[in-house]
């Protein structure tokens, strides 16, 4: 049961990669990257049980967090062009735009 | 970025549990998958986290680089120091055995002040980078891609 679910979860990885590579706009690219991510957590998980290692729980947890955090930063960056903007900062580059 | 309700609202949930998180990768690293480098990254990852949703200006008054110039070298210390120790009490560089009288003891405690300095250092060094990034960025124009 553990390889179907792992067989299907590469399927719908390379589906998503297909989805980042050909993205046509950025945000189709950035939405594939971040569920690229997700699918890898499931993966981590996933694996963990079929080789009797439950503690790659723990790996799919942090996982789970730094995708998060990375899909913020390359959201931001392409908003703003600048990662290190204030609110003030960034309500100014609002108005311009 | 203080329309995006949502994202400061999840944010601001999430960066506790990412601290306690990394603590746990950090002290909990002998048993299970986890160690100084990794929770020194998570560590710093909250604090990343928090400078992109408030600014790195907020962020540097939070965790000043004065304190991050402090910690860089005060991991590495604390590194070299347990060696130092292990020598003192009669063992070679680093022999873990004679840090306390039952040498499995020795290992279990020297292994973890050992994390302990490699995770300071890691995280200190992490957000480094990150202000020396984001903080010095000159404004790119659409003409300039």
């Amino acid at each position: 049961m553990f390889i179907g679910a792992t067989a299907a979860l590469l399927v719908a990885m390379a589906l998503t990669l297909i989805r980042a590579f050909a993205g046509p706009t950025l945000f189709d690219r950035v939405l594939a990257a971040n569920s690229f991510g997700t699918k890898t957590v499931l993966l981590i998980g996933v694996l963990g049980f079929l080789t009797d290692r439950p503690e790659f729980l723990d790996i799919a947890l942090l996982y789970a967090l730094v995708n998060f955090i990375g899909t913020i930063a390359v959201l931001k960056f392409f908003r703003y062009r600048n990662l290190g903007l204030s609110n003030t900062e960034a309500a100014d580059r609002e108005e311009i735009d | 970025m203080n329309h995006h309700l949502v994202l400061r609202v999840v944010s601001k949930l999430l960066i506790p549990f990412i601290l306690l998180f990394a603590l746990y990768v950090q002290f909990h690293g002998d048993y299970g998958p986890g160690g100084g480098f990794q929770a020194g990254v998570l560590f710093a990852s909250a604090f990343i986290l928090y400078a992109l949703i408030y600014g790195v200006d907020n962020a540097r008054e939070v965790l000043p680089p004065k304190a991050l110039r402090f910690l860089v070298p005060v991991g590495l210390i604390i590194y070299a120091l347990t060696g130092f120790a292990s020598i003192v009490m009669g063992g070679n560089y680093l022999d873990y055995d004679v840090l306390a009288h039952d040498p499995q003891h020795g290992q279990h405690l020297g292994i973890l002040v050992i994390e302990f300095g490699v995770g300071t250092t890691v995280a200190a060094v992490m957000v480094t980078i990150f202000y020396a990034y984001a903080g010095r960025t000159r404004d790119v124009d659409d003409e300039d891609w």
